[in-house]
């Protein structure tokens, strides 16, 4: 369940104080830990900021990785409940410097980056739900985790996760009902 | 819009692409902050394996004992011959190992589980002793007037007068010892003050 020998042989490494090892292990992992952290978060500052405090602190809790799951499963748990605690963080902004900071965002919005105005639009009411519906979201949809697995991830119960999947995809529906959809 | 329909867009939407220079240099800044941190921090393992195997060992014996202990305790007990709270040795000793922090010793079919306070902020008081049945499941627990109790799913909440009336109360229940069932969940309770261990 740990992943492959590679990366079973890394983690021994990076366990025997060995950097460059750890170093490898980032660079495995960094694209699917840095999709979710700016899933969560809508801004790529933060989202950088957000995955290199996951493998710092995966770094320190590496000796605790017992291998019962897959190493990036595990990565996945630090990462976002990190990212939850960023969004506790944020919301105890004042409302000023929230309401400068959207209209910062809301003034790059035509140079941030996204390929589409599709992907723009889904990152925008991502942004507007609640963190704990997001990353419900965030992890039945873009990590293909089971509500089982996301209970797991999230501490809370699958029925929490069924509720919290329910109504974001009510909101989503009412955010995004313009948006031309394909049958799948 | 329906959830597959949903579910398509939202895979379709794709994210800002990380430049390449980010994606090599991401490695080298987390590392560079591991050594800023800490140069010469280390990632602990958590046990050596001979500790790990000694200390398995040590409880494996410790448990032994304590259910033989306790077996031997409960057959001049009242309650199930299943259950450990029976022995007032167990709970008088628990309860002075962990001064005012012990909040209940429960007892389901898996074994003991002790609720402690962060604090020693639990108030001296009679211990309750209660058994809740649900038909299926058996749960014990020993606690004090005021805690709260999660019992499938539900908190129940432990109260008690000095003449030795007791309420549980959840969120669809209102139980007492004086053989009132305020509203009735089809749960068997049996409560009793344990005043041979007063504190």
């Amino acid at each position: 369940m740990a992943g492959s020998d590679d990366e079973s042989k890394l983690i021994d490494q990076s366990l025997s104080g060995d950097p460059e090892a750890y170093a490898a292990l980032v660079n495995q992992h960094q694209k699917m830990i840095r999709a979710m952290t700016f899933r969560m978060t809508g801004s790529p500052d933060d989202a950088e900021e957000l995955a290199q405090d996951t493998f710092l602190r995966a770094y320190r809790q590496l000796g605790s990785f017992g291998g019962g799951s897959k190493f990036s499963t595990w990565l996945c748990k630090i990462a976002i409940n990190l990212s939850l605690d960023w969004r506790r963080r944020e919301s105890r902004r004042d409302d000023i410097h929230s309401k400068w900071a959207a209209d910062v965002v809301s003034g790059n919005s035509s140079d941030d980056g996204f390929p589409d105005e599709l992907s723009r639009r889904v990152q925008d009411a991502l942004n507007k739900l609640p963190a704990k519906q997001r990353a419900a979201i965030v992890l039945t949809i873009y990590e293909n985790q089971s509500h089982a697995e996301a209970a797991k991830t999230l501490d809370c119960t699958e029925a929490t996760i069924s509720w919290r999947v329910f109504a974001a995809r009510q909101k989503l529906k009412r955010l995004l009902k313009d948006l031309p959809h394909e049958q799948p | 819009m329906n959830n597959p329909e949903l579910e398509s867009i939202l895979k379709r939407a794709r994210l800002p692409e990380i430049p390449g220079e980010s994606l090599d240099m991401f490695p080298r800044r987390v590392v560079a902050r591991i050594k800023r941190n800490d140069p010469l921090a280390r990632p602990q393992r958590s046990f050596s394996p001979h500790l790990a195997w000694a200390l398995g060992l040590a409880a494996c014996v410790a448990i032994a004992f304590a259910i033989g202990h306790w077996r031997g305790r409960m057959e001049t007990g009242t309650t199930p011959a299943t259950d450990s709270l029976a022995s007032a040795t167990f709970i008088r000793e628990t309860l002075a190992m962990f001064p005012n922090r012990v909040r209940a010793i429960m007892q389901d079919e898996r074994g003991i589980n002790l609720v402690l306070s962060d604090n020693d902020d639990v108030p001296a008081s009679t211990p309750i002793y209660a058994r809740i049945y649900d038909g299926k499941h058996a749960l014990s627990f020993v606690t004090f007037s005021g805690q709260e109790i999660q019992v499938a799913g539900q908190t129940v909440t432990v109260l008690a007068n000095p003449r030795g009336g007791i309420i549980l109360t959840g969120n669809q229940f209102l139980w007492s010892n004086t053989g009132r069932d305020y509203v009735d969940n089809h749960w068997k309770i049996e409560a009793r003050s344990l005043n041979s261990i007063a504190l």
